[in-house]
């Protein structure tokens, strides 16, 4: 355990701009811009996203507020909480992609990998320390930028409600559920688990080709044209891209997808129980076992 | 209980497209011996030192520590330590950083001792690794090494491309502050001279075999340089010497098996150095080879 602590600890020293600045500092940009909109200093205004303290001009809004029932209250709320925390989603995400491919070629390219190697870490315990990170340490720490964007958003709409006399400032907090804190992360645990065959195909492409991009896209490329021409079907394709979404709108999902929602605990059971989900799994443990496998044989450090 | 051999070798090859980089080394390491691996590059050193920790797979038969090191690395990585001239420590890590890191994974590091071996030296803990100089970075990895209670020591080429103040600064660290009778610990090095005083035990590697193994103070019994006075030149070529070079202008005879009274009197007499018995080592097989 204090193994896995050590190595844990080790990569979140070595990508912490990635981990760890770069989604606070989106939460904390977020954040300004949530607060700049209550206090009438901007407004965001696009063909597909409106965010801006105007419609609380519109008679119909208020009169929406003042009727609606606690739970249209809480869906319309999580709703705009979902969207506003995309960014810092993607934004670890884009972190993620980096690291996966990054993190096998890296060490074997600056030759760091006879120094990790020489101590006494298995490969595998390496490799897992990698995939424990990704699937299941990197979703606690973005909970609490979210946590937080969600607090800021709360408590400047409560300060706007309050002041403009549009309704009480407990009004927004008495429809915020807190245990969507539980939600969210075991949302973002089944993400990790629905996407880990994405995970570790990339840093299985790191550990194996010289140029981690290009042993990543093109076996992928080659394996989709080959189904397409000879079997006509595009189930690796719909495969790769279901692992690129998010779990409940994967095609194999056995729940009618909607646009914008927070999760159920119980949607993880109806992942689990889809058979796309256990291929996933299947090919995950034979792509880390490839992993182990070409770490433990890229040993080409001779001074002769 | 104690164990008699660190290393046992036999019959050990690796093959590279249809040649040998190890071809049959057989070897015994005494528990406690410090063994000096001498060779020009090609003969095989890094490749067997590499066998010996685990990070290639040969044939023959391998034991380090009682240890298979291709199935049981792992475990020997407890036991064992390195330093190469190519392993590189994460240059993004702080000094604390990395201590940290390996007090995590090593059950044998003792961070305190690391601590205590660097506050004697110029690198400061909250240092970045990429700010230190290439000597500093060595010095920092023998602290590291150094606080580990390791029954084995695999350096190779630990001070390549260090000046000459660093590489006596390493080899004196490692003696008078680590080796303690009975640590094992196996060196190869291109700068022979400077391990001179250091190996209790030499093997001469040439094209991946052994040609030479024995104990320094073996070495410095049978064999004797001669550097004769212009009136015994004769005497001493009638002597047979086994190797004869010039140095200076003036020839400088090495025997073999012969008795120093028969040397006494005709000029300086005295055990070769290392680096030049593996000269005429080499030369001779050199040369039973053409025959």
């Amino acid at each position: 355990m204090n193994i896995l602590a050590a190595l844990i600890r080790r990569e979140l020293q070595e990508h912490k701009v990635g981990f760890i600045y770069a989604p606070f500092i989106v939460t904390c940009v977020l954040s300004l811009v949530i607060i700049s909109v209550y206090f009438g200093l901007t407004d965001i205004q696009t063909a597909e996203f409106n965010f801006t303290t105007k419609i609380y001009e519109n008679e119909q809004a208020l009169e929406w507020m003042a009727t609606a029932d606690i739970r249209q209250i809480t869906a319309v709320m999580r709703s705009g909480l979902v969207v506003l925390a995309l960014p810092i989603l993607l934004t670890i995400a884009f972190a993620i992609l980096a690291f996966n491919l990054s993190t096998f070629a890296d060490e074997r390219k600056d030759r760091t990998l006879i120094f990790w190697r020489s101590l006494p870490v298995s490969d595998l315990t390496t490799v897992m320390s990698k995939i424990l990170l990704v699937t299941l340490i990197l979703p606690l720490i973005v909970l609490p930028n979210i946590i937080l964007l969600h607090l800021i958003s709360l408590l400047s709409a409560s300060i706007f409600f309050a002041t403009n006399d549009i309704v009480p400032f407990g009004w927004v907090w008495s429809a915020y559920s807190f245990t969507d804190w539980f939600r969210i992360i075991f949302s973002l645990w089944a993400q990790s688990l629905w996407s880990l065959p994405l995970t570790a195909w990339l840093m299985f492409a790191g550990a194996f080709a010289k140029r981690p991009i290009m042993g990543a896209l093109v076996p992928i490329a080659v394996v989709v044209v080959l189904e397409g021409i000879v079997l006509k079907t595009n189930y690796i394709f719909t495969f790769i891209e279901d692992r690129l979404g998010f779990w409940t709108r994967a095609s194999s999902f056995p729940k009618q997808s909607e646009e914008l929602r927070v999760v159920d605990v119980s949607d993880i059971y109806l992942m689990i129980s889809t058979q796309d989900f256990w291929i996933g799994m299947a090919l995950s443990t034979f792509l880390i076992a490839g992993i182990v496998y070409f770490r433990s044989r890229n040993n080409d450090y001779s001074s002769e | 209980m104690e164990r008699e051999f660190a290393v046992k070798a036999k019959g050990v090859i690796k093959s590279y497209d249809n040649s040998h980089a190890l071809d049959g080394i057989d070897l015994e390491v005494r528990s406690g011996q410090v063994l000096g691996l001498i060779g020009p590059n090609g003969a095989g050193k890094s490749t067997f030192l590499q066998a010996v920790l685990g990070l290639l797979n040969t044939e023959g038969e391998l034991e380090v520590l009682g240890l298979d090191p291709r199935k049981e690395r792992h475990k020997l990585l407890q036991k064992v330590c390195s330093i190469t001239d190519v392993a590189v420590l994460p240059k993004w890590m702080t000094v604390e950083q990395v201590l940290q890191y390996v007090d995590g994974v090593h059950p044998r590091f003792s961070l305190e001792k690391a601590k205590s071996i660097l506050s004697k030296t110029d690198i400061k803990n909250h240092s970045k690794i990429k700010t230190l100089s290439r000597g500093l970075v060595v010095q920092l990895h023998l602290s590291i090494v150094m606080a580990i209670d390791a029954e084995l020591l695999v350096l190779d080429e630990p001070t390549l491309g260090l000046d000459l103040v660093y590489r006596k600064e390493f080899y004196s660290q490692l003696i008078e502050d680590y080796y303690d009778g009975n640590k094992t610990i196996l060196i190869s090095t291109h700068q022979v001279e400077e391990i001179e005083g250091v190996l209790s035990d030499a093997i001469f590697m040439n094209q991946g075999r052994i040609v030479m193994k024995d104990s320094i103070d073996a070495i410095n019994e049978r064999f004797l340089e001669l550097r004769p006075n212009q009136e015994s030149l004769e005497r001493a070529r009638s002597l047979n010497p086994m190797h004869i070079r010039t140095e200076l202008g003036r020839e400088v005879f090495l025997f073999e098996g012969t008795e120093i009274d028969k040397l006494n009197g005709l000029g300086e007499v005295r055990p070769p150095f290392i680096a030049d018995l593996f000269m005429a080592i080499m030369d001779k097989t050199k040369s039973e080879v053409q025959e």
